[in-house]
C-alpha cells in the first residue's frame, strides 16, 4: 500500500513548495519520518517562510529523537505563525497546536539532556568508586609488605576496609542526590492565568498583566475584552513581554518536567 | 485538552486548600463537579444551611464559562434569593457568556456566590419565578438575564 501510494503523491511540479508540504503531511501520517524531513526541507528551500513545513519537520525530528533540531524548527513555525497573525493573516487557527508542539519539543529535549547528564554522572561515579577501591587495596597490600601480620594485621586491615566502605557510601549518596532533579514548585510569574500552564510566549495587555499568547488569543476570539477589567482589548493591543519570555525559556530549559505540570 | 489540563490543576489546588465555607463533594472526571457552600456570617436567611452547587464544564472551559446551578437534595435546599430561581438556575453576570472571564475559576465562582448570598437581605425569589421554572427549556448560559438590579 505504502509503496504504491508514495510515488503517486510525488509532486508533478517540483518547483511548487505546496506539493512538497502536502507530501510531508501525507508522509507524517504514514510515520515515514526520514522522508518527512526530506520533503519539508525541500519545501522550505523553495519557500523559506513556511510555517507548515517547519511544523511537519519538527514533528518528524521528535520522532527520530533529534530533539535539539525539533526545538529550533518548532520555534520557527511558532515565530512564523505569530508573524502571520500580526500581519492580519489567519495564523490564529494554528497557534494553539503549534504552541503545544513547541512545549512538547522542549520537554523531549530536556529529557534527552537529562539522560545524557545522568549517564555522565554514572560513568564518573564508577571511576571514583574504582579509584577508591584501588587505593584501599593498595593500602591493604602495603600492610603485608611492611610486615604487619597476625592479629594486629587483621585489625588494621578491617579498619582500612571500614574507612573506605564509609567513603564509598558517602560518594554514592552524593552522586545520587546530584542525579535527582529537584521538582520544585513552578513559580507564579511563569504561569498563565488562563490555561494555568508555563508560558511559552507571554504577551502583555494594557493593564500590565501577561498571558500566554495562544490562551489570550482564544479568549479574544470569543470576547474582545481584557480578562481582568473587561475593557475593550484587541489582538493588535497585545505586546510581547520579552523579559518574561526569556525568564520562562530559562526556567523550562532547566525544568522540562514543568511542561506536564 | 484545554479544559482537562486546567481543571486538573484547579483540582490539585482545591485538594490542597479551599476558603472557609466551601467544600468539594465530588469531582469525578472533568465534566461535572459538586461543591457545597455555606454563608459564613449570621445572615438569618441562610443561617445553618448548606447549599450544593453543580458545575458542568465544556471542552472549551475556561474560554467558555461553566454551567453552574444549585441542586436540591434532601438536606440541601435551593437558597432563597432574588437572583436564584427555585429550580436552581442562577442569574449572575459572571456566569453568563458576556460577563465571564477565563481568569475566573471554580473557587472564585464559589466565593462570588457566597458573597452574593451574604449581602442579600430580601427573602424572596426572582419576579416571575413560577412562570420561568415552568416554561424555561434553555440552558442557563443561553438565557439573556437582565442584569439591572445592582442592589442585591
Amino acid at each position: 500500500m505504502q509503496k504504491f501510494l508514495i510515488p503517486k503523491l510525488y509532486p508533478h511540479d517540483p518547483t511548487n513548495p505546496l506539493l512538497h508540504t502536502n507530501l510531508a503531511m501525507a508522509l507524517l501520517k504514514l510515520s515515514s519520518w526520514a522522508r518527512v524531513i526530506t520533503a519539508s526541507s525541500a519545501s522550505i528551500a523553495l519557500l523559506p517562510e513556511n510555517m507548515k513545513a517547519y511544523y511537519y519537520l519538527a514533528q518528524a525530528q521528535i520522532a527520530l529523537h533529534e530533539t535539539a533540531e525539533a526545538v529550533v524548527n518548532s520555534r520557527k513555525a511558532h515565530a512564523l505563525c505569530v508573524k502571520e497573525i500580526e500581519g492580519g493573516g489567519k495564523g490564529g487557527a494554528s497557534l494553539g497546536v503549534i504552541s503545544q508542539l513547541v512545549m512538547r519539543c522542549l520537554k523531549e529535549d530536556w529529557e534527552r539532556r537529562e539522560e545524557v547528564r545522568l549517564a555522565g554522572l554514572e560513568g564518573t561515579l564508577r571511576s571514583v568508586v574504582g579509584a577508591l577501591e584501588r587505593e584501599r587495596d593498595g593500602k591493604i597490600a602495603g600492610l603485608g609488605d611492611a610486615g604487619v601480620e597476625g592479629e594486629g594485621g587483621k585489625e588494621r586491615e578491617e579498619g582500612i576496609r571500614r574507612e573506605y566502605e564509609g567513603m564509598i557510601a558517602d560518594v554514592r549518596a552524593t552522586f545520587e542526590a546530584a542525579g535527582k532533579v529537584e521538582r520544585r514548585k513552578v513559580p507564579d510569574w511563569a504561569i498563565d492565568a488562563i490555561q494555568f500552564g508555563v508560558m511559552l510566549d507571554p504577551v502583555v495587555t494594557k493593564t500590565g498583566n501577561s498571558y500566554e499568547r495562544s490562551s489570550i488569543m482564544e479568549h479574544l476570539k470569543r470576547s474582545p475584552t481584557d480578562p481582568l477589567t473587561r475593557d475593550p482589548l484587541r489582538v493588535e493591543d497585545l505586546r510581547p513581554n520579552l523579559a518574561l519570555k526569556a525568564a520562562c525559556e530559562e526556567f523550562l530549559k532547566e525544568n522540562g518536567w514543568a511542561v506536564d505540570w | 485538552m484545554f479544559a482537562t489540563k486546567r481543571l486538573g490543576k484547579e483540582l490539585s489546588k482545591i485538594h490542597g486548600s479551599l476558603p472557609p465555607g466551601i467544600t468539594l463533594v465530588t469531582a469525578e472526571g472533568f465534566q461535572e463537579w459538586l461543591l457545597d457552600i455555606r454563608v459564613l456570617d449570621e445572615n438569618p436567611i441562610y443561617l445553618n444551611q448548606t447549599y450544593r452547587l453543580k458545575f458542568k464544564f465544556s471542552q472549551s472551559y475556561p474560554i467558555e464559562p461553566p454551567e453552574v446551578t444549585f441542586v436540591n437534595t434532601t438536606d440541601r435546599p435551593i437558597p432563597i434569593h432574588p437572583h436564584i430561581y427555585s429550580n436552581g438556575i442562577i442569574c449572575l453576570d459572571l456566569l453568563g457568556t458576556q460577563g465571564w472571564s477565563p481568569v475566573q475559576n471554580v473557587e472564585s465562582i464559589c466565593m462570588s456566590l457566597q458573597s452574593m448570598l451574604t449581602g442579600n437581605t430580601k427573602n424572596e425569589r426572582p419576579e416571575g419565578d413560577a412562570h420561568f421554572v415552568a416554561s424555561n427549556r434553555r440552558r442557563p448560559r443561553d438565557i439573556d438575564f437582565y442584569y439591572h438590579d445592582n442592589t442585591v
